[in-house]
């Protein structure tokens, strides 16, 4: 099938981003183009629309976009209040730029599969993602940022508390106390894998998600669009339909995005109990 | 799908959009919520005290009523009171008057017929002087005679 339409190695072919190495030798050496680009398109668009919403912001009753983004602000206000035994004025604003931030990105999936990728062609680009959601790089970065933001407050507010349960949670205080130095490291470990899940489900799972629709999109093209006319037809209408239940999936990572990332920044808010 | 300097990159990215979001559209907006929800609390905290000082007003009101009414009718009733005093002693000058005035024409009507009779028992006594003079011209002493007829006339008009 790989090489039956599309040329350059057909589905695989499509999953390659558009990449400038800096240095061959090393993997980590480069970047990707489409990725950075489309991310500050519509970063660059939201803070745009921010600016345009601010200038117009009026404090009686609120109409249109006003109105819109006062519901999601209200929305993730109260997923935050709901979840947050303290006030912090950070976190509010970060659920909400995550949640809009993806859900503005998983919905350029909508776009027809290839239609980014024809148009970069005429500038000579080989290849062109236009779901930057679809790139681990973005899920992976902002679930670090989350996780570096989880590891700061863990530190901060309660630093000893902190330290004892990755020494001494769950196994260490079952032991004796002359086996506590043996268990110790391995509770260690085990704490390090637990709290490195967070930000690896949280990712993996968004980019999983995106990339899954991404692929069956991509199959949805290469077996019914080749097909003739009847294939063209079923394969509008199965993309189509493809289309709303994947836009639905995009919000709903976003929204689960959103509420991980509360609910991980809650838990290191938690107090200490005694 | 590696990890390579786009991870760095979208870091960037991400951590100033969270920065421009919450400057210039979470924090405004928020701001803006906010000041609008003490807005509402305060509006109806405002209707809650203008309701209240109404219903005082209203209990005011119909205390005042309350006392204004027994007022009217104690005084309708002292007013009624009054003009069925003034009603009585009307009546009873008005009998007293009238019982004057009968008493006065009864006195009248019996000085009248007192008079009349009086008048009559002259005039008879004069007739039947007449008629005895007329019989006994002759003969008859007038003086001597006058008193006997008198006597007569007294006697057939006494209970007249």
């Amino acid at each position: 099938m790989a090489d039956q339409s599309h040329g350059d190695g057909g589905i695989a072919g499509h999953l390659q981003y558009w990449t400038v190495k800096l240095d061959e030798s090393n993997p980590f050496m480069q970047i990707h183009v489409d990725t950075m680009l489309i991310t500050i398109v519509v970063a660059a668009s939201m803070f745009g629309f921010a600016l345009w919403l601010k200038g117009r912001l009026v404090e009686g009753a609120p109409k249109g976009a006003q109105n819109f983004m006062e519901s999601v602000v209200g929305f993730v206000d109260q997923t935050v209040k709901d979840n947050f035994p303290v006030h912090n004025p950070l976190i509010a604003p970060l659920a909400f730029t995550v949640f809009c931030f993806i859900a503005l990105i998983n919905t350029l999936d909508v776009l027809p599969a290839f239609l980014l990728g024809n148009v970069a062609h005429l500038f000579g680009v080989d290849h062109f993602r236009p779901v930057p959601t679809n790139d681990l790089n973005l899920p992976a970065a902002m679930a670090v940022s989350v996780f570096a933001l989880v590891l700061y407050y863990e530190f901060k507010l309660k630093p000893v508390h902190f330290c004892k349960e990755l020494l001494m949670e769950p196994f260490t205080n079952l032991v004796p106390g002359f086996l506590k130095p043996i268990v110790m490291p391995i509770n260690l470990i085990l704490k390090i894998v637990e709290e490195l899940a967070k930000p690896l489900s949280l990712s993996f799972r968004l980019f999983g998600n995106m990339f899954a629709g991404e692929v069956i999109f991509l199959l949805i093209a290469f077996l019914l669009l080749g097909g003739g006319a009847v294939g063209m037809a079923a394969g509008f209408f199965v993309g189509l339909a493809w289309s709303a239940f994947h836009l639905f999936i995009g919000l709903l990572q976003a929204f689960i995005f959103m509420i991980l990332t509360v609910v991980y920044l809650s838990i290191a808010h938690q107090p200490v109990e005694h | 799908m590696s990890i390579d300097l786009t991870f760095i990159g979208q870091i960037v990215v991400f951590l100033t959009l969270v920065f421009l979001m919450k400057k210039y559209l979470y924090g405004p907006m928020a701001d803006l919520m906010e000041a609008r929800s003490q807005k509402i609390a305060d509006g109806l905290a405002a209707a809650d005290a203008g309701k209240e000082a109404k219903a005082k007003a209203e209990a005011e009101i119909a205390e005042q009523l309350k006392v204004a009414r027994t007022k009217a009718s104690e005084v309708i009733a002292s007013a009624e009171k009054r003009a069925a005093e003034i009603n009585e002693a009307a009546v009873v000058k008005a009998r007293e008057e009238a019982q004057q005035i009968v008493d006065s024409a009864r006195e009248e009507v019996n000085a009248e017929l007192n008079r009349a009779r009086q008048t009559l028992r002259s005039e008879v006594a004069d007739i039947a002087m007449l008629a005895a003079e007329r019989v006994v011209e002759s003969e008859l002493d007038a003086k001597r005679h006058a008193k006997l007829v008198e006597g007569i006339v007294s006697a057939g008009f006494g209970n007249a």
